[in-house]
């Protein structure tokens, strides 16, 4: 059902999985950023992000022995965490857009 | 309508009855710190107090004058904002008045019950008049009946006026989240003799409410803070908090199941309370995007800079407390280790501190400055702020400091006490002695002076800030 961290990992397992959520946040932080202001390093910023939030996700997926039904956690996350801050970009220009935007 | 002093012709009549409740809740806060104090220095001198005022006293009114203060500022929060938002006075304001004295009456028997009162047998009298038994909501039943007395009064006020006034995003997802929070209280009242059961049901209230239905009423008033202070538009703010209680709610409902990893419960929980639970902090990252919206669009200008700083904290620590610490300990490989470590109590504090109890300090100073007939409070204040500032450089340095002192006792635990030693007596004990817990308790000691030293400022600055500056001239008093 599962299978515990071992001891040696410790130490790389928390770190990763805090990396997992700061880099999220990097990673939202830019690709904000970049479309509000379009200033071509802050996308690649974004996405030198997520890219550490996808190295550390594989390493704890080996730490954390995520295999078999814990895959569903990996892809979720890797998806969950990509798209989220798209998701909600867009809905704040699409709100933006909208009639009755100024009211108070 | 007076300005620079306390007067409460200044506000309206919610607000007068917030500002009790933001009164209790101070003195509520003070007592926490002064317990977790001594609890905290009962570690390194074990024999303090024994059997004059136990750890487990201590610690039981410390936890749960944390619950109850913060409960109070959020009752008090939804009384301050309710007549903005739905533009009619406060329905049957005379019972949340009554219900303010009877709550605070019922928390200063139960106070004095946990002081003197929690030795002895337990029996079936005792579930009622001494102590439930579950931890953070220690309560006896009897008190539990007058809270849920006064949370129904409570409620009747909000519900009434929302639904006689104006219903905005704001007070429909307020109303809406108080029956849930109402609700689940419930779930921690009866008894059981199995404790897996008893567990099941308790992490209900725990759990539903800190990771589900008090982020949706933070987020309710966050929204309206942003609306009130930065003038963000109603429509993105309102679209957000929708947003925000769907992923809230659909990610924090069942990562619930990671506190159903240990207790008895069946083995599914490891991947449904894994899976979700490490989709939790997702609206949390989600909400840098909204900030950087809206700040771009806006951009940061406010009349109350002390409130302004307390609402970034916010929502750092939330996304710090229960983002990054919470994720680090939530899949069962790894809590396996952790679980009821130091590590929990790290997290336990961030968390709490991060996402709570800054947004509800937030709440004061939006108060005081009312108060005060609507004053401006920025940096350069006649006396340069300097109390507002430093309480909040310590009050934050304190239990980030905390955080990290308890985060290494608790990496050394996992390590000592359960993977070397698994889990044993002795393992427990040798973990107990290792110098890098015995160090990080003392340093967690160290800075909870420091939290101290900054609560103490926090309170000054309460009561005086804003007595001598001009009224901003743009800036509108109502
Ligand atoms: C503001 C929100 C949160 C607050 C106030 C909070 C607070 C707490 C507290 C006080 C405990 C200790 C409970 C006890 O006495 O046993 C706890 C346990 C726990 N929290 Fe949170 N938490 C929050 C959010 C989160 C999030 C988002 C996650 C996961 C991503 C998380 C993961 C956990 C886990 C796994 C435990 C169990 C620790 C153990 O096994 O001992 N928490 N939380
Ligand atoms: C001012 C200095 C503080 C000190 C010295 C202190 C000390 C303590 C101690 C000794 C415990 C018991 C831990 C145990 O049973 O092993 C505790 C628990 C707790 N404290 Fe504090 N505390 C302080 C401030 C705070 C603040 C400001 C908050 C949050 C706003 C807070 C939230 C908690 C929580 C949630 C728990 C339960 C943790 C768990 O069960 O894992 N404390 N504290
Ligand atoms: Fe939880």
């Amino acid at each position: 059902m599962l299978q515990p961290v071992e001891l040696k990992d410790f130490f790389i397992t928390f770190f990763a999985s805090g990396i997992i959520i700061v880099s999220g946040a990097l990673y939202a932080l830019f690709y904000a950023f970049y479309h509000l202001k379009k200033i071509a390093v802050l996308n690649y910023l974004a996405y030198v992000s997520y890219f550490v939030l996808f190295i550390s996700v594989l390493i704890i997926t080996q730490t954390m022995h995520l295999d078999k039904i814990w895959t569903i956690v990996v892809i979720a996350m890797l998806v969950g965490y990509f798209l989220a801050p798209r998701g909600i970009w867009h809905l704040c220009v699409a709100t933006h857009k909208e009639k009755g935007y100024e009211q108070k | 309508m007076t300005i620079n002093q306390f007067n409460t012709q200044n506000l309206n009549v919610g607000q007068k009855l917030a500002i009790k409740y933001f009164s209790v809740a101070v003195v509520l806060f003070a007592a926490q710190i002064l317990f977790g104090l001594i609890a905290g220095l009962q570690y390194l001198q074990p024999d303090l107090f024994y059997g004059v005022l136990d750890f487990n006293v201590n610690r039981t009114v410390h936890i749960n004058a944390m619950i109850i203060w913060m409960l109070y500022g959020f009752i008090g929060a939804s009384y301050w904002l309710l007549e903005d938002e739905t533009g009619i006075s406060i329905v049957g304001i005379k019972w949340g008045h009554f219900s303010f004295w009877l709550l605070t009456v019922a928390v200063i028997i139960v106070v004095l019950v946990y002081l003197f009162i929690q030795w002895g047998p337990g029996t079936d009298a005792t579930i009622w008049f001494i102590n439930e038994g579950r931890e953070y909501i220690e309560a006896p039943r009897l008190a539990d009946i007058g809270i849920v007395i006064c949370m129904l009064i409570f409620f009747y006020n909000v519900a009434a006026t929302v639904s006689k006034g104006k219903v905005t995003g704001i007070t429909g997802v307020l109303t809406l989240d108080l029956v849930a929070l109402a609700g689940l209280y419930l779930a921690g009242m009866f008894y059981t003799t199995n404790i897996s059961l008893d567990q099941f049901w308790w992490w209900w209230v725990i759990h539903l409410w800190v990771e589900a239905t008090w982020e949706v009423l933070v987020g309710c008033i966050m929204a309206w803070g942003l609306i009130t202070t930065l003038g963000a538009s109603r429509k993105i703010v309102t679209t957000w908090l929708y947003i925000e209680v769907a992923l809230m709610f659909g990610a924090g409902i069942l990562g619930l199941g990671h506190h159903y990893f240990w207790i008895g419960t069946p083995e599914y929980w490891f991947t449904v309370g894994g899976l979700f639970s490490a989709l939790e902090p997702i609206p949390l990252v989600a909400m840098v995007v909204h900030a950087v919206y809206d700040s771009g669009k806006h951009g940061f200008k406010s009349n109350n800079h002390p409130a302004m700083a307390w609402l970034i904290a916010h929502a750092f620590g939330n996304f710090f407390g229960a983002g990054v610490w919470g994720f680090m300990h939530t899949l069962p490989q790894i809590n396996l280790y952790t679980h009821g470590t130091q590590w929990t109590a790290s997290h336990g504090h961030l968390a709490f501190f991060g996402a709570y109890a800054t947004i509800i300090i937030a709440m004061f100073y939006f108060a005081v400055q009312k108060w005060r007939g609507g004053v401006t409070i920025r940096g350069d204040l006649v006396d340069s702020g300097w109390k507002w500032k430093w309480s909040l450089a310590l009050l934050n340095i304190g239990v980030m400091g905390m955080t990290i002192a308890l985060l290494i006792s608790g990496y050394e635990q996992s390590q000592i006490e359960r993977a070397i030693g698994g889990s044993t007596w002795l393992g427990y004990f040798q973990a107990q002695i290792h110098p890098w817990f015995v160090e990080g308790l003392v340093w967690r000691q160290i800075m909870g002076y420091i939290t101290a030293l900054g609560f103490i400022l926090l309170v000054w600055d309460l009561l005086t800030i804003g007595k001598k500056e001009p009224l901003e001239l743009e800036s509108k008093v109502a």
